[in-house]
Formats: structure tokens, sequence, C-alpha cells
């Protein structure tokens, strides 16, 4: 059986890395990737932290400004186990992709899917395809929407699917996880993901082979390697 | 001809803030059946609850051996009941009632009502 990684976690007051690691390895998974949101949760940049292995400290950038973005990316890389970019925005998910130092593209549609369809921009996808960066597939608005509000999601999701095999981007399943109560194990991610086309095998694949991927950064030896 | 489909048997635990009703349950379980696959599909689960203990959170869940991936789909869409913030794991499948409760996991389970880590 393959070991299975929880990204996308968000840590609310009161709860601890440790915490949700024991409930998600109970859930089935072998690890989980902590986003860090903000500068202001960890005061220093050295982010160095990892009492637990399984518990991987990553960050979210979130930022309006591409300046910003690079300027961020240059504090960061190399001292978190990843970096993601919180995307919507076509010119910040654009500005991350040409960047090989980003791991992961988060809500590239917008957490709402308030964004631009990633058929309006296809050669995002190909940056990321070229830079190996995933692209985050998140299944928690499947969750918490009902009838209507759903229904356009998947459809949306669907075509999303569809681009992302058609580029050979790496997709990444996750469901935004806050709290406890929005973990789900990953035979429940696998038939989620089966409502918007994904094949389990490629489910199995975005659940585990391609997170445990990037936490080696198996993608990126060839650039590690270029930067030296 | 095979007039008896087969059926699975889900063990179920709920995962919550508070304690949920067997009937809140029920309907909660239901509404997402229907608002994921519809009438049809919905009947096409054959879905039952059989049995749900509020105390200890676990329960076991009856359909159709072809529809048991999109019961599982049905029970991880479900995110409240009653108003009480949920999530539903499913711990193990079986094609006997027997099979499923037998399992140690719900012999030595402890309260898991406020997720005992």
């Amino acid at each position: 059986m393959p070991s299975f990684f929880l990204f996308d976690v968000h840590l609310q007051s009161g709860m601890s890395a440790d915490e949700m690691l024991r409930a998600a390895r109970r859930f089935g998974y072998a690890g989980i990737c902590i986003y860090n949101e903000d500068e202001a949760i960890m005061p220093s940049p050295d982010l160095k932290l990892n009492l637990n292995p399984h518990i991987y400290m990553g960050i979210e950038i979130r930022t309006d400004s591409i300046s910003e973005l690079r300027r961020k990316l240059r504090r960061y890389w190399s001292r978190v186990p990843l970096i993601a970019v919180y995307g919507g925005e076509e010119k910040i998910n654009m500005a991350a992709v040409k960047d090989h130092r980003v791991d992961v593209l988060t809500h590239p549609c917008g957490e709402k899917w308030e964004g631009k369809e990633l058929k309006h921009q296809i050669p995002m996808l190909k940056y990321a395809a070229r830079n190996g960066i995933a692209i985050e597939f998140d299944l928690n608005p499947i969750v918490k929407s009902r009838r209507s509000e759903r229904v356009r999601i998947l459809r949306r999701l669907h075509e999303n699917l569809k681009l992302i095999r058609k580029y050979r981007v790496m997709p990444l399943l996750t469901t935004n996880t806050r709290s406890i109560y929005d973990l789900r194990a990953p035979r429940e991610m696998i038939a989620l993901a089966s409502l918007c086309g994904m094949e389990r095998e490629e489910a199995i694949k975005a659940l585990s082979e391609i997170p445990a991927g990037i936490l080696t950064r198996r993608w990126k030896k060839g650039r590690e390697v270029e930067q030296l | 001809m095979i007039m008896r489909e087969k059926r699975r048997y889900l063990l179920f635990e709920v995962i919550s803030d508070g304690e949920v009703a067997k009937h809140g349950l029920q309907n909660a379980i239901w509404d997402s059946i229907y608002s994921l696959y519809g009438d049809t599909g919905a009947s096409e689960s054959r879905l039952w609850l059989v049995n749900y203990d509020s105390g200890i959170g676990i329960g076991v869940l009856r359909c159709a051996h072809r529809t048991v991936e999109k019961v599982r789909a049905a029970l991880a869409c479900i995110y409240s009941v009653d108003g009480v913030r949920t999530a539903i794991r499913v711990i193990r499948v079986s094609g006997t009632l027997k099979g499923a409760v037998s399992s140690t996991f719900y012999c030595t389970r402890t309260p898991p009502r406020s997720i005992s880590i």
C-alpha cells in the first residue's frame, strides 16, 4: 500500500501540529504538510522546526504583487521543505509557475472559483509542467457545496482535469484542511476524486507519489545543481 | 437466475464535536446520496443504516456491493449533522455483518466523542 500524504493543512489556534498528525495518521496518512500562511505566524524565516519527521512545515505565499512574490521566494527558498503559492489571479499564477522554486500552486482558479478558468490559462499549465510544479486539486468545495453550486464546481473540475492530463501537469489532491473535521481518509478522497472523473490510479498517485516527490524535490534536483 | 443482490457492510466512525443522533445521521446520509446521485442513484445503492451507536459514534451501513465507492463519496460529503461539525470515516468494508462488526477496532474502541488524540 502506498504512503499517503496530506497537503494544504492549516493549523488553527488551539490545535498543535502533533495533534493534527495523530488525527491524520488515524485516517491513514503517513505524513502531513502544514502550510503556514503568513510570516507573522512564523517569526523566524528559518522554519526548520520539524519535531516529528512526518510533519513538514511548508509556507504558502499569499500576495497580490509579483515583486513581493519574488522577494518572498528569495527569502524562503531552501529554508522550507515546501513552497506553495496561493493563486487565483492570473498574473500571480503565471509568475508562480515560471519560477522553479515554487513547488505547488494552490487554488489556481481562486478559493471560491472566482478566478479565470484553467482553459484560459494554457501557457500557465505548460510552464507548470515544464518546471515540475504541482497544481492543487482542492476537493473541499465538493464537500461544502450543494445543488447548482456543486454542479458548477464539478463541471469546472472535470474541465481542469482534462487540461491537466493533456499538458501532463501534476495534480495534488487536498481538502484544504483547517480542522480534524475537514480530514477525509485517502479512500474517501479517491471516491471524491472519481466524481470529477479522476481514475483510481491517478488519484492514488496524486495522494502518494506526487506529494512524496515534492517533499524529496524529485523534480527539482536538476535545478538545484544548476543553481550551485 | 440470481435474484438476491450482493451486499456490503460498511463499518464507519463518526467524528464530531458533539453528539450525533441516529435520526439526524440517517437524514444526513440520505440527503448526501440524493444530492450527489439523484433518486435513481440513491435507489440503486440500496442503502440501509443497520446500526448506529451514538454513544461511541460507530455504526454499520449496508449497501449494494456495486455502489460502495458511491456511498464512500456520499459519506465523505457530509460535513455537518444537525449543525454539529462531523466527519465520517469508513473503517472497514465486509461482505457480512459479522465480518464488519468483528473487527478488533470495534471491540477495543474507546469513545471517540472528541477524537481521543
